[in-house]
Formats: C-alpha cells, sequence, structure tokens
C-alpha cells in the first residue's frame, strides 16, 4: 500500500514537472514577431516555389507526421531546424532578385534572434536532445543532402510555411496582428 | 649625320610628350578632388522609425545623389561580401534615408551610404556601431479621454501594427483598485469604464513594442469626473408626498368650488313650513253661506292661494 502510495505520488510529481517545463518551454519563442516573418515568406512564395525543380520530393518530410514530434522534443527540433536553414539553406541559395533577397534577408536575420531567444530560454532550462530528436533532424539533412545544393536550398526556402506552422503550433506564439 | 639628328630629336619628342601624359593625372588630381565619401553617419530612431542622417556632401551648383546599403547580423556573419540596397535610398537626393523597411529584425544592422555626382560615386562610408532596433526611444502615447454620457472612453494614437497600449486606470479616491487594460492597436475608441456619477476617474497609458520586448513610459495622467444627476432621497421623498397631496386636495377643492357656485347662480326656491298647504284646497275657502253664491267654488293651487293672500 505505501509503495503504491509513493510510486503514484512520484509519477505525480514527474507529471506535473513535465508539464511545466513544457509550459515553460512552450513559451520559449513568444516574444517572436512570426505575423512579420510569414508575412515575408506569402509575398516570395509564389516565385520561389515556382522554381522548385522536385515537386514530388519533400525535405520537412518528418515535420509533416507530426505526431511523432513530443512535446519534450519541440525545444531540440526547433534549435535544430533554425540551424539547419540559418547554417545550410540561407547559405547555401543565392538570390540575383533583389526585392527576394530583401525579404529571404528578413527572415534569415528573424531566425537569427530566434536562434539567440531559444538560447536563453536553454540557460534556464534544460533542452535535451532524445534519441527521436535527434533521429527526425538526421533525416531532413538526409533529405537535403540527397539533391543537388542549389535545388535543395530552394525547395527548402519553398517549404517555410510548413516549418512556420510547426513553431506557431508547437510554441503557442500570438501574432501580433 | 642628319639622320641621326633626326632620330635624337624624334626620341626627345616622344621622351617628353611621354613625360607630359604622365603628369596629367597628378596636376589633374592637384586640381579636381575625388568625391568625397558622407560622413557624420548616425541613426534617429524614435517609436520603430529608423532615421539613418550624414553630413551632405557639398557639390557647388551640382545636385549630389546618395546611395545606402545595408548588412544584417545574418549577411555580416554568412555573406559578409553581400550588402542589400536599402527598399526606397538608392540615389536618393537628401542627406538622410528612412531605413524602417529594411530593418525588419531585431538584430545589429551594418549600414553604408555613398554618393554620386553624373558619373562620379565616393567611397562607401559605413556606420561606426551597427544599429540594432531594440535602441529605439518609446515616448509615451497621445490619448484622448471622453466622456460618452457615463461611458469612459479612450482613444490611443495610431503607431503602428507592432504597438500595443497598456492603460491603466482608477477611481480617484483613497485606497481605490488600479484596474489595467491591453489595447491592442490605437486610433479607435475603446470603452473603459462605466462611471459612477460624482465620481472622479483617473487615465494613463504605455506602449508595448512585442519585437523588442519594451514598454514606454507612462502617460501623464488624465481625470474625468461625472457630475451628479441624481436629486438626493430626501428631496425625491419630499416631492413624492407634495405630489400625493395635490393628487387628494386638488379633486376636493373642485368639488367645493362646483357646490358653491351651485349655490350662487341657480338655488332652488323651498316654501317656509308654515305656508306649507298639509289638507285639500276646497276645505281653506271660508266663504259666509250667503256669499256662497258670490264665492266661486274654485280650486286653486297652493301658489294662488298664496298671491290671493298676499294680496
Amino acid at each position: 500500500m505505501k509503495l503504491q502510495c509513493v510510486s503514484l505520488w512520484l509519477l505525480g510529481t514527474i507529471m506535473i514537472l513535465c508539464s511545466v517545463e513544457n509550459h515553460g518551454l512552450r513559451r520559449c519563442l513568444i516574444s517572436t514577431d512570426m505575423h512579420h516573418i510569414e508575412e515575408s515568406f506569402q509575398e516570395i512564395k509564389r516565385a520561389i516555389q515556382a522554381k522548385d525543380t522536385f515537386p514530388n520530393v519533400t525535405i520537412l518530410s518528418t515535420l509533416e507526421t507530426l505526431q511523432i514530434i513530443k512535446p519534450l522534443d519541440v525545444c531540440c527540433v526547433t534549435k535544430n531546424l533554425l540551424a539547419f536553414y540559418v547554417d545550410r539553406v540561407f547559405k547555401d541559395h543565392q538570390e540575383p532578385n533583389p526585392k527576394i533577397l530583401r525579404k529571404i534577408s528578413s527572415i534569415a536575420n528573424s531566425f537569427l534572434y530566434m536562434q539567440k531567444t531559444l538560447r536563453q530560454c536553454q540557460e534556464q532550462r534544460q533542452c535535451h536532445c532524445r534519441q527521436e530528436a535527434t533521429n527526425a533532424t538526421r533525416v531532413i539533412h538526409d533529405n537535403y543532402d540527397q539533391l543537388e545544393v542549389r535545388a535543395a536550398a530552394i525547395k527548402s526556402l519553398g517549404e517555410l510555411n510548413v516549418f512556420l506552422a510547426w513553431i506557431n503550433k508547437n510554441h503557442e506564439v500570438t501574432s501580433s496582428a | 649625320m642628319q639622320t641621326f639628328t633626326m632620330v635624337l630629336e624624334e626620341i626627345w619628342t616622344s621622351l617628353f610628350m611621354w613625360f607630359f601624359y604622365a603628369l596629367i593625372p597628378c596636376l589633374l588630381t592637384d586640381e579636381v578632388a575625388i568625391l568625397p565619401a558622407p560622413q557624420n553617419l548616425s541613426v534617429l530612431s524614435t517609436n520603430m522609425k529608423h532615421l539613418l542622417m550624414w553630413s551632405p556632401v557639398i557639390a557647388p551648383g551640382e545636385t549630389v545623389y546618395y546611395s545606402v546599403e545595408y548588412q544584417g547580423e545574418y549577411e555580416s556573419l554568412y555573406t559578409s561580401h553581400i550588402w542589400i540596397p536599402s527598399s526606397w535610398c538608392s540615389l536618393t537626393e537628401g542627406p538622410e534615408c528612412d531605413v524602417t523597411d529594411d530593418i525588419t529584425a531585431t538584430v545589429p544592422y551594418n549600414l553604408r551610404v555613398r554618393a554620386t555626382l553624373g558619373s562620379q560615386t565616393s567611397a562607401w562610408s559605413i556606420l561606426k556601431h551597427p544599429f540594432n532596433r531594440n535602441s529605439t526611444i518609446l515616448t509615451p502615447p497621445g490619448m484622448e479621454i471622453t466622456k460618452d454620457g457615463f461611458h469612459l472612453v479612450i482613444e490611443l494614437e495610431d503607431l503602428g501594427p507592432q504597438f500595443e497600449f497598456l492603460v491603466a486606470y482608477w477611481r480617484r479616491e483613497p485606497g481605490a483598485e488600479e484596474h489595467v487594460k491591453m489595447v491592442r492597436s490605437g486610433g479607435i475608441p475603446v470603452h473603459l469604464e462605466t462611471m459612477e456619477p460624482g465620481a472622479a476617474y483617473c487615465v494613463k497609458a504605455q506602449t508595448f513594442v512585442k519585437a523588442i520586448g519594451r514598454y514606454s513610459a507612462f502617460s501623464q495622467t488624465e481625470c474625468v469626473e461625472v457630475q451628479g444627476e441624481a436629486i438626493p432621497l430626501v428631496l425625491a421623498l419630499f416631492a413624492f408626498v407634495g405630489f400625493m397631496l395635490i393628487l387628494v386636495v386638488v379633486p376636493l377643492f373642485v368639488w367645493k368650488m362646483g357646490r358653491l357656485l351651485q349655490y350662487s347662480c341657480c338655488p332652488m326656491v323651498v316654501l317656509p313650513d308654515t305656508l306649507k298647504i298639509t289638507n285639500s284646497p276646497q276645505k281653506l275657502i271660508s266663504c259666509r253661506r250667503e256669499e256662497v253664491d258670490a264665492c266661486a267654488m274654485a280650486v286653486m293651487s297652493p301658489e294662488e292661494l298664496l298671491r290671493a293672500w298676499i294680496s
């Protein structure tokens, strides 16, 4: 009887701690102006997606099967995907059109700001990367590597709406508009 | 001999020409300066509107044009050779540029300007310290407090989509609770509270910019008062009693006046009791037997009897 009580109590404490931690992590990106980033992307979406030469392939495939991303993995996946875009995609894409370049610059710099915000959040709470989260981001990198660099970069840019929608869903970000 | 002299002369002329041509650039650079780069670059940023300013390049009688380019922290870290032309300031006349539409993330931005005069362009002049929009000066918002009957209404200055407002209001009495309301955008009247008559209410507001996570200072407090329109209770009681009295007294008065009028203008005529005839009229005729013939046995009404008696 005592053992049952103790184990129930432990389970309850763990659940409370998890929900508190999750809620805290969910609030990490709350100050980001997601609306502006989405607006910037909408303006260039058609032009970018028109240049996509492999319409039947998806790079952010693991994000689309959202069920496998558990709340505990949100911080890690967000951190990894921001790094994916900032370190690889934006750098690999050479944009000749100044209008589109301005919008991509705006998104890239906003992602940089989000990385900084997330890092501050991580310092207060731990952002462990579990195996599932690491696997999910590795699949994305593998998908990217299978294509030619320029095509992969264009395709990833075109799939930004998938990533932005995922952030909105998992970070409870309220838009300012 | 002549040929030799001629050759010497030719060489001498060539040398002279070459020397002359070599000197031209030196002479020219001394006489005509290269277009100088704009100096004293600075950014004035108020309420998320960013203005890049510089000292103008003076060229008497000519119009100098300026071009502005920017580079976010991303570009400076990952693609440092890439500078992006400003949205509004490619070949602008004034020594300033509104870079609000270019600075779209809360990261440090490098900015550079160069002057153009005809075919000449100056070197690029770069802003000394990169500009981050979180250093913008936030001013307290302008607000208009109005009374719509008993409703306390506030209209805040429209500062754009990046601004939200925090409005604090309270009743001006000791120990009153301060209420706080978040207003998402300015330029629209917002209802705060339904006021109680005779009380004073005070309001102050500040802005909040979510993109940089900063608040402005509070505006000056403004207070409004609503006049007490309700009559005090005692007065209301008196008014009620008076009204009831009037309801009772007026009909009574009217009825009395009616009776008075009736008596004064159209009274009823009534015979005194002593003149009232109680028996049949035939028995009152007192005639002696001998005068019976003289007296006509006539039936007379009481009025005719009275007249005969009087006459």
